[in-house]
């Protein structure tokens, strides 16, 4: 029920929630939020950890999710699991953008989501500057109850979207300037989330 | 304590002066030579009966903190035959430009071997075939990441770093033709070849 503006759907700004919308964002949620297909991105030992989560001891498949998807073309969520050189950036942002509307994404683990003890000159510092990031899973690496911990939070997250809000599923494709935001903005945004050596991102 | 590899004093004798001094580090021979004679020391040591270093096991570099001593690039030798190793250590002047002839043409290996010590020290190999960076991506433009001179988180902002890896664009510099084994087809040994022809899993009986 994703309405695209783009695509020539209906417009649906000038709608507020009523009956039959919040009934049909109830059902449509509730859908997608157990069929999960994740878009393994493991890099590191956290990845390890995913594939615990996957395999039958934590069984993922309770979620939905037991179809892992290795094409992003039939993705609906990105788990980012491990560290992510700023070489792999690009290739991150390539497979979110191939990634088709709806999607989330979750950051598995401390480097995935500030760069955890990698804060050095070849490691991003978060993939929040790279992709927009749901669930912040924290850990090093995290235990797969915490994955499955995050996972459930997206899904309540994802129980609580509305399609009257179009910019939920609004594709951001990025401009020639990438995600460059001026570094007084950064630090604006991030101030409390820097990690403890450096306390902003921009530094 | 183990004795100084006879490679050394067989070096000695054979080069004199470019053998500058040698060392005993962790049971390991270690020999000193001088940047102009380091390619035919390393390639006597190669090719010499009684010496037959034929396996490169690495080549790597070091920079110390102290400003003045010299950056040291490490070769690091080993006889199969012999099942002897050697350590030969090559000092570059940093007040030079860190220039060295490269040993392509003693072992293959050398070549990706070559190409990190350029990435990360910015020594030059003279006569490398390939020579661009091989663990950073080829745009990167902010030197050469092991040098003690160079910061820990780089040298451009964090802001400017994720501007400058988002715009990086990967299919520009790794293409799928880079990847061909057409290429190198010819060089493979006959029965990869054969295998390569008759498909992985070999013929059906």
């Amino acid at each position: 029920m994703v309405v695209e503006p783009e695509a020539g759907g209906v417009e649906l700004s000038g709608v507020s929630p009523n009956w039959v919308t919040t009934r049909l964002d109830f059902l449509t949620n509730w859908a997608r939020s157990n069929s999960l297909w994740p878009m393994p991105f493991g890099t590191a030992c956290c990845a390890i950890e995913f594939m615990a989560t996957a395999a039958s001891r934590f069984d993922l498949a309770r979620f939905g999710m037991e179809r892992l998807s290795y094409s992003p073309r039939q993705a609906d969520v990105l788990i980012c699991s491990g560290r992510l050189p700023f070489k792999l950036a690009p290739v991150i942002r390539r497979i979110w953008d191939q990634m088709p509307q709806p999607k989330w994404s979750i950051s598995m683990g401390a480097c995935a989501s500030t760069g955890g003890i990698f804060d050095n000159y070849a490691m991003v510092q978060g993939i929040d500057t790279i992709i927009p990031v749901d669930v912040y899973v924290p850990g090093c690496p995290p235990r797969p109850e915490g994955l499955m911990y995050g996972i459930m939070l997206l899904q309540k997250k994802i129980k609580g979207e509305t399609f009257t809000d179009q910019d939920l599923r609004r594709e951001q494709v990025l401009d020639e300037a990438g995600m460059f935001l001026p570094p007084e903005r950064v630090d604006e945004l991030s101030e409390p989330f820097g990690n403890s050596i450096h306390q902003t991102r921009s530094g | 304590m183990t004795d100084v590899s006879p490679s050394v004093g067989a070096l000695t004798a054979e080069f004199g002066s470019a053998i500058l001094r040698n060392a005993i580090s962790c049971d390991h021979s270690i020999v000193y030579v001088t940047r102009e004679r380091a390619h035919d020391v390393l390639a006597w040591l190669k090719d010499t009966p009684g010496q037959e270093f034929n396996f490169l096991t690495d080549i790597t570099a070091v920079e110390y903190r102290d400003a003045e001593r010299p950056l040291e690039v490490v070769y690091q030798l080993r006889s199969l035959g012999r099942k002897a190793d050697l350590r030969v250590k090559v000092p570059l002047d940093k007040t030079e430009p860190l220039q060295l002839e490269t040993v392509y043409d003693l072992w293959k290996g050398a070549d990706w071997l070559e190409r990190e010590v350029y990435d990360m020290f910015g020594v030059t190999f003279v006569g490398h075939p390939d020579l661009r960076r091989i663990l950073m991506w080829e745009t990167y433009g902010e030197g050469y990441p092991l040098r003690k001179d160079f910061p820990l988180r780089g040298h451009f902002s964090r802001a400017e770093q994720v501007r400058q890896a988002l715009a990086a664009n990967p299919e520009a510099q790794y293409s799928l033709e880079e990847l061909a084994l057409a290429q190198s087809m010819q060089d493979l040994p006959a029965d990869m070849k054969e295998r390569l022809r008759r498909g992985e899993r070999g013929l059906v009986p």
